[in-house]
């Protein structure tokens, strides 16, 4: 076996911190044949001055700045481009079979009521409102599929669901704001106030009627858009018929994939046991949900899990 | 270290390693613990806020029922004394013991606590190592 560490060299000469490679190659555990090697900074000095740095390394092993480090970006960028792809693919079958493993396998996987005892544990004396749990699922994605986005209906829900309503039509205003109670209820006076920054962007979620959502997305685009509140007919949050809209979006909460993961909070850890375990069977039913909705050939794998809690560890749930 | 190793040093800190306050309190005789003390460090409160972080995860992962509310008093200015306190209450709400946290460290503030409280100690069996 061949390991390779970089350390950090502090050179009397030239008053540098360099790095260094150290390489060993070890059979069966024992040490086998150590030698030292230089990155190609310092290769040339190495060679001239060989004593040096041998009392280099040993002057830096008693001294105080020990670490080894990640080998320096640059040599990535000298790779062709076929050695990337290659490296893309390796990478992909790695995020693969770390997918397809069973949850139990990871140390610090645990099940939902121990890992809620710890998580309980280390959120012991924060203020309330801080104390969220939340849940991540990885997803190994093929290059080009669509996010996964989905929306989530907890039988407990962390807080009241907020919905802003845009509507150019009087009587649907009329509707939403008496008989839904919606947050914010507006037409283009509504879209003026929130461009001028007058209106505080606190809700949750925001559905609009075809005759506004040209408007919106001109306006607001910019100021909506990266916080996913934006309606539009792909989403389905755009309709003639707003009645129905809002019934099915009180109570549900949109939530979206982020990089390579999704996160939902999913509880407050003054929940009980069984009200977090059915907030994430819901979270589960509804990835689950957007995964089969997935347009592509080839959809997404979930992969780890993991339940976390504002101020403590991330623990490793059964998830599938 | 990695970071696995490092998560799991994290859990077991809470649920293993920290040795003092692995006791289980009676849930009929203790119904919660509540603390008051100052956000920030001067005139004796660093020791309160030390037993917080260190002590009491350990006593809230053993005591799943025993609420523990901590208030935390903003004061900048050092003239103005806040009160440094950790009271007992009983089930019902009453305070059964008041101890004063000003001015000590979280060890004799933890010594101070078990000697109050009636208690029995986690048995090895019991504690849970990751």
């Amino acid at each position: 076996m061949i390991t390779f560490n970089v350390l950090k060299f502090f050179d009397q000469l030239t008053g540098e911190i360099k790095l260094m490679k150290d390489f060993v190659i070890t059979v069966k555990g024992r040490l086998f044949k150590p030698c030292w090697t230089m990155l190609s900074t310092f290769s040339r000095r190495l060679t001239r001055q060989p004593i040096s740095v041998r009392n280099g390394v040993s002057r830096f092993h008693s001294s105080a700045f020990t670490g080894a480090e990640e080998a320096p970006a640059s040599t990535s960028s000298k790779l062709s481009k076929d050695q990337v792809k290659r490296r893309e693919m390796r990478r992909m079958a790695q995020r693969k079979a770390v997918a397809r493993k069973p949850a139990s396998d990871h140390p610090l996987y645990m099940p939902v009521t121990k890992a809620l005892r710890f998580l309980r544990a280390a959120e012991v004396g924060q203020p309330h409102t801080q104390q969220t749990l939340s849940l991540t699922t990885l997803v190994v994605a093929e290059r080009g599929s669509p996010a996964l986005s989905g929306n989530v209906s907890f039988p407990k829900p962390l807080k009241d669901i907020r919905v802003a309503v845009f509507t150019g039509d009087e009587t649907q205003a009329q509707m939403a704001r008496e008989k839904y109670h919606c947050h914010v209820v507006g037409g283009p006076e509504l879209v003026e106030r929130i461009k001028q920054g007058e209106v505080s962007l606190d809700f949750d979620k925001s559905l609009a009627t075809p005759d506004i959502a040209n408007l919106l997305a001109s306006q607001l685009g910019r100021i909506l858009g990266p916080k996913g509140l934006l309606p539009s007919a792909k989403k389905g949050t755009v309709s003639d018929d707003l009645e129905s809209l809002i019934k099915d979006s009180m109570g549900t909460l949109p939530f979206r994939q982020r990089g390579n993961a999704i996160s939902i909070a999913v509880a407050k850890s003054s929940f009980s046991d069984r009200q977090v375990l059915e907030n994430i069977v819901a979270a589960q039913k509804s990835i689950k949900e957007a995964l089969s909705n997935q347009k592509t050939k080839r959809p997404s794998l979930l992969s780890q899990t993991t339940l976390s809690s504002t101020h403590g560890p991330g623990i490793v749930i059964d998830f599938a | 270290m990695s970071r696995v190793v490092r998560q799991l040093k994290f859990l077991n800190k809470i649920s293993s390693t920290t040795i003092k306050p692995q006791i289980l309190l009676n849930p009929e005789s203790y119904g919660a613990l509540n603390l008051t003390f100052q956000w920030q460090n001067h005139n004796g409160h660093m020791g309160a806020r030390k037993f917080w972080h260190e002590y009491l995860p350990t006593l809230q992962f053993y005591n799943p029922e025993l609420k523990i509310n901590i208030s935390r008093v903003k004061n900048d200015k050092k003239d103005v004394m806040v009160p440094c306190k950790l009271e007992i209450l009983s089930p019902t709400g009453s305070v059964v013991e008041t101890l004063d946290m000003r001015d000590k460290d979280k060890e004799s503030i933890m010594d101070e606590l078990l000697a109050k409280v009636n208690h029995e100690r986690v048995s090895s069996k019991e504690i849970v190592k990751v």
